[in-house]
């Protein structure tokens, strides 16, 4: 895995390189918008975490130029502002997810885990999560490399919860969502499901929580 | 607070502009109509008592009439019959008196004891105000020169129906007067207030406004008369809304500038950690740990306080927002804060819509999510409500930890006030952004103690009807 940090604070940069390389990444960092260009123009990365503050041209700037080109490696923000006004520009531009400073090490390694995941899952169609895989393909399903059997509704249910992961799903959204199989669904229902699908999953690491008066949600993975 | 105590210790108050106009007004106004009625009085008095003089001048020529004139010069007579004197007489209420002398001051005729007066110089009826008996008099006197000698007739009239016509006219004339008067001062009354009642709207809208509400003064909506004024003030507002942009962009701009570094030194103490480095001394870790998590979060803070005024002085477009949204996203921002701490974060949530700024009503929320994890001990329960009642649409946040006393409630929505002795590492400033956002929503915020003792906090925002 080969990670570009552009940013040019750094103490910010060397720290995240160390922290990052311990964690067994290759990473390279460029202090300028126009120094990463030159990097990303001869050199492939599977990630990159850009800060928006930048001298000279703006992150911003670099993401867009980045997907104008066709790149479509996953882009993590970093920003000392978290305005609605910054994040949205932000991911307008391209960028895949956002962080604002000051974030913690382990909460940056977490955010590339599951970029790199996501387009992973993208490339190989397959949605994975703590040894649960669902293959939106050929739409089979293990656990533990066991084969896992699952209801076309638990099957919707379960994707719709691991797409989401780790924000919550209200019950609303999984009615709204199911409402196309079946239009008489019910909130009653969704709990009958849920209850089934955390009894087939019991015997994994994946935790489908209850938010109360909301929800579901399945936990992070562990890494 | 601090205003009102300056008021009331204020030195001499200059008087209102009303309370100028009333008192211009209504003073000259009432001595004008006084001295007006004071004249008209005693035109009235003056011709009621020539009407009664001239009855005096009557019964005085009526008295002549009766002399007789002897041929011989030196005695006369009164022809004056019991009948024709009883009729002269009767003036009732009035008593008549009279009496004639010659020249040499013998009375000729009439009542013994009528006083002698000076002999008027001409032959008209001349009159003097006199006492006879005791009673005041009216006094006509008369001379006749006859070819002999000279007369005086002397005719007195006690003055009761004078002083009953003069009561007369006075009733007739005060009454219908005061009533002018107070007529006149209830219309100066009336027509200041109503002519000033533009003014105290100027008034109104001024004092209404919160520190930070620096939007111009409508000028077209207010009086000509104070259009000038107005503009000045608006003058000095786009002065103040430019010094406290200039403040709030400082406080944001100093705030982005520390989390670069704040980033840094946080990685490279993650990097020391995961090297080692306090491997024997966890408590000085969590110190140092929870001191760099204080400051980020007080940056966080200080540049969404500085957000929230900035939007109260730009004015940013509010449209509908729904706060069982609102609600929904806090769950999965603070899920995993809660389950640290073993605490329940639940949620009541039914449709609920009003209109504002959507990112700080969620700020909002998110202040008072995250003072409830952070003051509710272990295993305790949050739950976030909102929903619609008749009038109102309402968010509240309601926790089973310890409450707050009494005594702190005044103070909590103060920049920067802890409550001392609080065991959490709050930086003062949650509550004031809440009370901030609150404010420009038209929120009302009600501090509540929960069922559990706990604290609630709800903020009430006006429904969607009353806003239209």
């Amino acid at each position: 895995m080969r990670i570009l940090i552009v940013e040019d604070e750094p103490l910010v940069a060397q720290g995240l390189k160390q922290g990052l390389e311990q964690l067994r990444y290759t990473v390279d960092v460029a202090s300028s918008a126009e120094e990463a260009e030159s990097f990303v123009q001869y050199e492939s990365f599977d990630m990159a975490l850009v800060d928006i503050g930048l001298p000279k041209a703006d992150g911003l700037h670099f993401i867009r130029q980045l997907r104008a080109r066709g790149q479509n490696l996953p882009i993590l923000v970093l920003t000392a502002r978290d305005s609605m006004d910054d994040t949205i520009r932000g991911l307008d531009a391209g960028a895949d997810d956002y962080m604002t400073k000051p974030y913690r090490l382990p909460e940056i390694a977490a955010r590339i885990r599951a970029l790199i995941r996501r387009s992973n899952a993208i490339a190989d169609a397959c949605l994975r999560h703590n040894g649960l895989c669902l293959d939106t393909r050929s739409h089979t399903a293990t656990l533990d490399e066991v084969p896992l059997e699952l209801t076309n509704r638990e099957w919707a249910i379960l994707e719709l919860l691991l797409m989401a992961s780790p924000a919550v799903v209200s019950k609303d959204k999984l009615v709204q969502s199911l409402a196309g199989w079946d239009s008489d669904i019910t909130q009653n229902a969704i709990e009958v499901h849920i209850s089934r699908l955390r009894g087939k999953l019991s015997s994994g690491n994946i935790v489908i929580r209850t938010i109360r008066g909301i929800g579901y949600r399945v936990d992070a993975p562990e890494n | 607070m601090r205003q009102k105590t300056e008021a009331a210790h204020g030195k001499t108050k200059p008087p209102g502009l009303r309370r100028r106009l009333i008192i211009a007004l209504a003073v000259p106004l009432t001595l004008i109509l006084g001295i007006s009625s004071l004249l008209d009085y005693r035109l009235a008095r003056e011709t009621s008592d020539s009407a009664h003089d001239q009855a005096l001048t009557d019964t005085v020529f009526d008295l002549e009439s009766h002399i007789r004139s002897q041929s011989d010069s030196a005695s006369l007579e009164l022809d004056l019959t019991k009948e024709s004197e009883a009729m002269l007489r009767s003036n009732a209420p009035d008593q008549v008196y009279f009496s004639i002398r010659d020249n040499s001051g013998r009375i000729l005729a009439g009542d013994e004891d009528v006083p002698e007066f000076p002999t008027p110089k001409n032959n008209e009826v001349s009159f003097i105000d006199g006492i006879h008996r005791g009673e005041a008099v009216r006094v006509a006197l008369h001379k006749i020169a006859l070819p002999a000698s000279e007369l005086l007739i002397t005719v007195m009239e006690t003055t009761e129906k004078r002083k009953e016509s003069r009561g007369r006219i006075l009733t007739a004339m005060l009454l219908p007067n005061l009533a002018v008067i107070v007529a006149t001062l209830l219309a100066v009354l009336f027509g200041v207030r109503r002519g000033l009642l533009p003014l105290e709207e100027v008034e109104k809208e001024i004092a209404a406004r919160s520190p930070n509400d620096l939007r111009e003064i409508d000028l077209d909506a207010s009086p000509r008369e104070i259009q000038p004024m107005l503009r000045r003030l608006n003058d000095l507002f786009s002065l103040l809304r430019e010094a406290s942009e200039v403040q709030n962009r400082f406080i944001a701009d100093a705030a982005h500038q520390l989390r670069t570094p704040l980033a840094g030194l946080q990685t490279q103490f993650d990097l020391a950690v995961s090297e080692g480095a306090f491997l024997n001394n966890d408590g000085r870790l969590r110190n140092i740990e929870d001191g760099m998590l204080r400051i980020g979060r007080l940056l966080g803070q200080l540049l969404s306080y500085a957000r929230a005024e900035a939007t109260a002085s730009l004015a940013e477009e509010p449209t509908s927002v729904s706060l069982e949204c609102i609600a929904e996203k806090s769950a999965s921002t603070f899920l995993d804060a809660a389950l640290e701490k073993g605490i329940d974060l639940g949620f009541d949530i039914s449709p609920a819509t009003t209109v504002g700024i959507p990112w700080l009503l969620q700020e909002a929320l998110a202040n008072l999510i995250d003072n409830a994890i952070r003051y509710t001990p272990r295993g305790g329960i949050i739950t976030v409500r909102c929903g619609e009642t008749a009038e109102k649409v309402f968010l509240e946040v309601e926790d089973n930890g310890p409450g707050i006393a009494e005594e702190h409630l005044d103070q909590i929505f103060e920049r920067f006030y802890r409550i001392p002795g609080s065991p959490s590492n709050g930086c003062g400033l949650g509550l004031p952004i809440v009370k901030e956002i609150a404010r420009l929503h038209g929120a009302d915020i009600h501090v509540m103690r929960s069922a559990a003792n706990g604290l609630r906090v709800r903020l009430e925002f006006p429904g969607l009807r009353t806003q239209a």
